[in-house]
């Protein structure tokens, strides 16, 4: 299985990432998952979330996530990629796409590396507002 | 034969690098303490954290442990709160 992982202060690009999309033959599904800042938190807006990581376990913990997709299901490729720092609202914080033979697999296997990076990635968000 | 003390090093992310007051601590423990020795030192000494002790995950390295994992000398221990990427 291919992998990509990216964990950067950087804008996502998520056009530049789609283009940069490869898929052989047999493949029949692309997932593609986008996580995106709400204006608000806990029911006050905000101007964005700031993120941290512990990245060397980051980087760790995710493939061990990805190790897992890929023993579970017949995955040609993950491509993740986690923002760090300030994101503004209405900005990606989080860019993934899968891609398997079936659209079941590349589904499963998107959900699957989303709620374990959620339970097991050390990476934190907080608010913040502009003065 | 005296065996001697065990120095690992403590990092803290999040906002327990606010409430520990800083990013890292150096502490020594007894040979043979575990990971749960050195946890409960780190909640007397910085009272502020220890509230939050049973949300509290831990690393040694790049991997998660729990309390009975024997601490080794340098080893690089984490603990931060529950995580929140996406």
């Amino acid at each position: 299985m291919r992998r990509e992982l990216i964990i950067s202060g950087e804008k996502i690009n998520e056009q530049s990432l789609t283009q940069a999309r490869a898929m052989s033959p047999g493949m029949g599904a692309a997932v593609c998952f986008v996580g995106m800042v709400r204006g608000t938190e806990n029911g006050s807006p905000i101007a964005g979330l700031e993120y941290e990581a512990f990245k060397p376990m980051a980087e760790h913990q995710f493939h061990l996530i990805f190790d897992q997709a890929q023993s579970r299901w017949p995955l040609e490729s993950v491509r993740l990629v986690h923002r760090l720092g300030r994101v503004p609202v209405g900005e990606a914080s989080l860019w993934m796409e899968v891609v398997a033979p079936r659209r079941e697999q590349a589904f499963a296997a998107c959900q699957f590396v989303v709620s374990e990076m959620k339970r097991l990635v050390p990476i934190w968000k907080k608010p913040f507002t502009l003065a | 034969m005296l065996h001697p003390a065990v120095q690992v090093r403590v990092h803290f992310y999040s906002f327990f690098r606010d409430l520990a007051g800083q990013a890292e601590v150096s502490e020594t423990v007894a040979p043979g303490a575990c990971l749960e020795d050195l946890l409960q030192q780190i909640f007397s000494r910085l009272p502020n954290l220890a509230p939050l002790r049973k949300s509290a995950l831990t690393a040694v390295g790049v991997h998660y442990q729990n309390g009975d994992y024997i601490l080794k000398e340098g080893d690089e221990v984490s603990l931060f709160p529950p995580v929140q990427g996406g």
